[in-house]
């Protein structure tokens, strides 16, 4: 049996790596189980990295946002709409779907944001913005 | 409705859903106001603000609505309506 470390794919936006699954192989599509980010898998010089697809367009953050839900169990209310729009803005004018709700621009930042992925949902009901909600 | 040289100010982000709906709640209430997106200020003032920001609140939460000599962070329709006696 081997004792070899198994295989990990790092997520260029939670900027965390996940185990690679059995019967990936380069160019499959997959989705973070953290960040709920939708990735075609590309063998690195450093190992596993994981390329955002449709990277930047509203399509990219509105599966996101579904898949990480879908993962937590969280659903979302009538602001969810909203908050797409300012995600969207955010994009345009900073450069990437940071939290609309927060001055700062930065990785940890990325929706879902860092606190999310960390379980604030779990402990408060909802996310700093109010996309997702426990059920 | 308060007195309408009384001075209202709304300190919001350009992306925020809830500055939006603070804006647009004044909007259809005719409350007249001041408002700058702090997001999208030049850097020195926008640190000004920021530092105003913090001082009256204690954090940097969205919206700040400044009515006379009250504070109101977030939206909150309620507190809105007493401070405006609407």
């Amino acid at each position: 049996m081997s004792d070899a470390k198994p295989d990990r794919v790092y997520c260029p936006v939670c900027l965390a790596k996940f185990r690679f699954a059995e019967g990936w192989k380069e160019g499959s599509v997959v989705i973070c189980p953290i960040c709920g980010q939708r990735l075609v898998l590309r063998k690195s010089a450093d190992g596993w990295v994981g390329d955002r697809v449709d990277k930047g367009t509203e399509k990219e953050i509105r599966d996101r946002i579904e898949e990480f839900a879908k993962l937590r169990g969280y659903v979302f209310n009538e602001v969810k709409e909203d908050i797409v729009e300012g995600l969207v803005g955010k994009q345009k004018r900073f450069g990437d779907f940071y939290c609309p709700c927060r001055m700062e621009h930065v990785p940890e930042y990325q929706c879902p944001c860092k606190p999310t992925r960390g379980g604030d949902v779990e402990r408060t009901g909802k996310c700093h913005c109010g996309l997702f909600w426990k059920k | 409705m308060v007195n309408l040289a009384e001075k209202i100010m709304v300190y919001a982000l350009s992306t925020c859903p809830y500055c939006k709906r603070t804006k647009r709640f004044l909007d259809e209430h005719k409350v007249p106001y001041s408002h700058k997106d702090v997001d999208t200020l030049p850097d020195d003032e926008q640190d000004k603000v920021l530092e105003e920001i913090e001082k009256l609140t204690g954090k940097r939460a969205f919206p700040v609505v400044i009515i006379g000599t009250e504070t109101i962070v977030g939206h909150d329709e309620a507190r809105l309506k007493k401070a405006l006696r609407l």
